[in-house]
């Protein structure tokens, strides 16, 4: 019997296709630059496959523990900052959004930290925060900021008709806000947390770069960097690039299910 | 009650909004007395402040004069004792048509088994049997204000408002629509106020068509319709009454040019 593909089929066929021609690419791309520069300071694709291999396998000499633990301790330091940012952003976002007073008051405060860099706060944390919660508090203002902003123009852009509605259906105050700001401000949210998960991820492996003690993804590769072992490094990095996928393709798929569950497609 | 007693009375009403320095009056001196089971359309030219009435009515806006009693009750802020349909049905995306249709109960902390059987019932009542989970961004654009009817009749109210539900409907679709208003309108008994600017459907549904003016918003003239249903369009007194009320309003345009 002959293969029959359908539409679909031949479409994610094709993509598929594609994004193993550019993975290849990249690597050749990668395989040659390595190739022109001394190896030593530019790992070949393949050194860096073992490199990578041994660091799960292996505790590294210099901070004695394997990639399993750097990863877990970055996550937990993430996970942290992004609840943090989470459980604040949302009830400020929807009282802002809500109430002009308290986005009057709130939005001076917010417009002058926003532009600063949350990798610059790092070095303040660690003095006041300790080892544990100085890398933390980047991943906070990293991902409180989008989630923030989203979630007020998320409760700012609730359809009036869908206010009236429910308010000839007998809703008051309370129940508008429950009923039907809430919901509709979930899509946002949504948002906020893709973009917020996104420059989170970023600041935990900066902040462990500059800060972090005991492990971390960051802190491996300025040590492998220090210590002149650029195919660990590499290693460290691609560890990075793949937690940095999983973290963005999850929220995606969060995101499409909130809007699909909110009958919002 | 026995038909003839008045639900809703409308007693001088004024309404007029603030703008930069002046005052512009949308409505003033208006009268009218509805009574038990009755479908009154409000017709008039853009602008003449029909759906303000109507939202005064269902209390999403404040009148600046006069009253409004619902069963001798003065009208003070919105409530589910009036049912609101509105043109771009306002349903809630994130809800079933289920769901859509007990949001009213569920406010008021109905058991869900209560619940459930009053929005059985409308869900029937307006042909929508096996739509019951579906979401809103999946039904067309009649079937959509079929559950913003339902919606609205799900909570008993004494009086049903609706803003030109069909407005957003094809032509075909609200031939339809206004068959079936006026079946659900026949088996509920309910006390109908539905804003138009059609005077073909003003006249296909109903036993009064309450003709306004433009800005400031008045009654000019009240038609009377006293034939049985359905109605014929094609009939010719359905078309001299169509005439006659387009010549109405026709007047209004050219006096306020």
């Amino acid at each position: 019997m002959r293969a029959v593909f359908g539409d679909s089929e031949r479409k994610l066929l094709k993509s598929v296709i594609i994004i193993v021609i550019s993975l290849v690419v990249f690597v050749l791309i990668w395989w040659a630059l390595s190739a022109a520069f001394p190896s030593e300071y530019f790992p070949t694709p393949y050194d860096v496959g073992v490199a990578f291999i041994d660091s799960f396998q292996n505790p590294d000499p210099n901070t004695g523990v394997t990639m399993w633990q750097h990863m877990s301790q970055s996550l937990v330091r993430f996970i942290w900052g992004f609840a943090l940012a989470l459980a604040l952003a949302l009830p400020i976002g929807l009282l802002m959004g809500f109430s002009n007073v308290a986005e009057s008051f709130g939005k001076p405060i917010v417009e002058i930290i926003r532009p600063i860099p949350p990798i610059a706060w790092a070095p303040f944390f660690f003095i006041v925060a300790g080892l544990f919660w100085g890398p933390v508090m980047p991943v906070f203002l990293g991902a409180f900021f989008p989630i923030l902003s989203n979630v007020v123009f998320g409760v700012k852009s609730v359809d009036p008709l869908l206010l009236d509605a429910a308010r000839t259906q007998g809703a008051g105050k309370p129940t508008l806000f429950t009923k039907v700001i809430l919901p509709s401000t979930i899509p946002y949210l949504m948002t906020g947390i893709r973009i917020g998960l996104g420059i989170g991820w970023m600041c935990i492996v900066a902040a462990e770069m500059i800060v972090a003690i005991g492990g971390g993804v960051g802190l491996y590769i300025r040590t492998m960097a220090d210590v002149g072992r650029y195919d660990y490094m590499f290693a460290g990095m691609v560890v990075i690039a793949i937690l940095g996928i999983l973290t963005t393709e999850l929220s995606g798929y969060i995101e499409r299910r909130a809007s699909k569950w909110m009958g919002m497609k | 009650m026995d038909g003839n007693e008045v639900v809703l009375s409308i007693r001088d009403l004024h309404k007029s909004f603030k703008k930069d320095d002046s005052e512009l009056v949308a409505i003033e001196d208006f009268s009218l007395d509805i009574k038990d089971g009755e479908f009154v359309c409000v017709l008039g030219p853009s602008g003449c402040g029909k759906t303000t009435l109507l939202r005064i009515i269902a209390g999403l806006e404040k009148l600046t004069g006069g009253k409004i009693l619902l069963n001798n009750k003065e009208i003070t802020g919105p409530g589910s004792d009036r049912g609101m349909v509105f043109q771009e049905f306002g349903l809630f995306p994130w809800r079933t048509v289920r769901k859509n249709i007990e949001f009213g109960l569920e406010i008021r902390k109905m058991p869900k088994e209560e619940r459930r059987k009053i929005s059985d019932k409308y869900i029937e009542l307006v042909g929508l049997e096996g739509f019951e989970t579906s979401h809103p961004y999946e039904l067309s654009g009649g079937m959509k204000q079929r559950v913003g009817i339902a919606r609205a009749l799900a909570n008993d109210p004494a009086i049903l408002l609706m803003d030109e539900p069909f407005g957003a409907l094809d032509a075909q679709t609200r031939n339809l629509m206004q068959k079936e208003l006026l079946r659900i309108w026949s088996e509920t008994k309910k006390t109908v106020v539905f804003i138009t600017h059609s005077v073909d459907e003003a006249v296909y549904v109903a036993d009064r068509v309450v003709v306004m003016s433009a800005r400031p918003g008045k009654i000019r003239y009240i038609f009377n319709v006293e034939w049985e249903r359905p109605r014929d369009r094609a009939s010719v007194e359905f078309a001299s009454l169509r005439k006659k009320i387009l010549a109405e309003l026709e007047k209004e345009a050219v006096t306020n040019r």
